[in-house]
């Protein structure tokens, strides 16, 4: 029997792979489509708002990666115990999406001119100064950024992390709460599992 | 109950979309609006040194949206469904960067770059937006559905600014009307636009 949930993405990270990681730490099976940019342009029209990831299940078709990574979460469980926690976790989702998601793997993967690449490390520099202060202050220090268990928020945590770490390591050390999330979360056995066996993708650095 | 208290400016702005949901819910709440010469000795008491934030018994929520969502929930407007309340969140993450543009062309101080971006914006950007939005609205005016939930009150509050630079716009959308209509005849949400603050933006 197919699985109940199906994903469509590039074949990259980035945006996509919140929600790859929440069905990974829920034990959770679905179909990880990952198209190249020539099969896109036919798909594209069939989308409910001409971009990608979307996510299919029971007929309907979701976009926006935020909201389907939510929507996995709440099907899993691991949105937050109660409503405050789900409130926290949407806070922490918020600061650190937008746009530091959007801005960090395209200086790492799709920047080659040296100019910009000046100019947007930059901004990035700005921005994960700032969202990060902004976490650690929050975070919970025991290794989760809500409650004591662990949420969607610490996997799209991990997932900027991760790219924060490859373009310039060891930041998190300036960050103890923030690094014992990411631990955290890197120790996972199925999480740990899933990074282990992803695909690289087409991207340097596998944005 | 427990006790709500919304901290924001007095503005509209980021916070009006939580003034509406509180409404709609009919839940009584502290709407604080704080003067901008209060705001350097608030802001390092706050979560994330932003505002609006909302305190529930005792607990603080940062993050505009977070806190709609949470108050969403409490007014029984998140969606019925795990998966209505994804397409209320996906339709509401769909207007994000069209309200950017919209506010990047209103906080313009150049006068002629604003008029540039204006045009950019009521003619570039706009109308693919509410064509779009046109399709994800039912004909019985909800865009979830078949009932009310905080995307129909979302989409109502951004158009609320919309409107106000560009009257027309939902001209010949009948759908997106219906929607606009309908939220305006909440009993809560009727109340509060008569008696809410009025204020530039």
């Amino acid at each position: 029997m197919a699985p109940k949930y199906k994903l469509t993405y590039f074949d990259v990270r980035s945006r996509g792979e919140p929600t790859r990681l929440i069905f990974a730490a829920a034990g959770v099976e679905y179909e990880d489509v990952r198209l190249t940019f020539e099969e896109w342009p036919p798909i594209k029209p069939t989308t409910p708002m001409g971009n990608l990831p979307i996510l299919e299940v029971d007929g309907v078709t979701l976009s926006q990666s935020m909201s389907i990574a939510r929507f996995v979460a709440r099907e899993t469980g691991l949105d937050g115990k109660n409503k405050l926690e789900k409130a926290q976790a949407d806070a922490f989702v918020d600061e650190l999406e937008e746009p530091l998601a959007a801005k960090l793997p395209v200086l790492l993967g799709f920047t080659t001119d040296e100019k910009e690449k000046e100019e947007k490390a930059k901004e990035v520099d700005q921005l994960i100064e700032e969202k990060l202060g902004k976490c650690e202050k929050l975070s919970g220090s025991n290794g989760y950024l809500v409650g004591n268990s662990l949420l969607w928020c610490d996997l799209v945590f991990y997932n900027i992390a991760y790219y924060i770490e490859v373009y310039k390591p060891g930041t998190l050390q300036n960050y103890p709460k923030l690094a014992k999330v990411y631990a955290t979360v890197k120790a996972n056995p199925r999480i740990a599992k899933w990074v282990a066996e992803r695909p690289a993708g087409q991207y340097q650095y596998g944005v | 109950m427990p006790a709500y208290k919304l901290t924001y400016f007095n503005v509209r702005g980021r916070g009006e979309l939580i003034r509406l949901l509180f409404a709609a819910g009919e839940i009584p709440y502290e709407d604080v609006r704080i003067e901008s010469d209060n705001w350097p000795e608030l802001k390092p008491k706050t979560p994330m040194g932003q505002v609006p934030i909302l305190e529930v018994d005792g607990e603080v929520i940062c993050q505009s949206m977070a806190i709609a969502r949470f108050v969403a929930r409490e007014a029984g407007l998140l969606g019925k469904t795990h998966l209505d309340q994804a397409r209320a969140d996906m339709l509401l993450d769909g207007g994000i960067d069209v309200g950017k543009l919209f506010e990047e062309m209103v906080m313009e101080k150049d006068a002629s770059k604003k008029a540039e971006k204006k045009k950019e914006f009521g003619e570039k950007t706009l109308p693919p937006f509410l064509a779009l939005y046109e399709g994800f609205a039912g004909d019985n005016g909800y865009f979830v559905g078949y009932s009310l939930t905080w995307s129909d009150i979302a989409f109502f509050n951004m158009m609320d600014f919309i409107t106000a630079e560009f009257p027309s716009a939902l001209d010949g959308y009948c759908n997106l009307t219906k929607v606009i209509k309908i939220v305006k005849r909440v009993p809560g949400i009727a109340k509060w636009l008569k008696e809410r603050p009025i204020t530039d933006n």
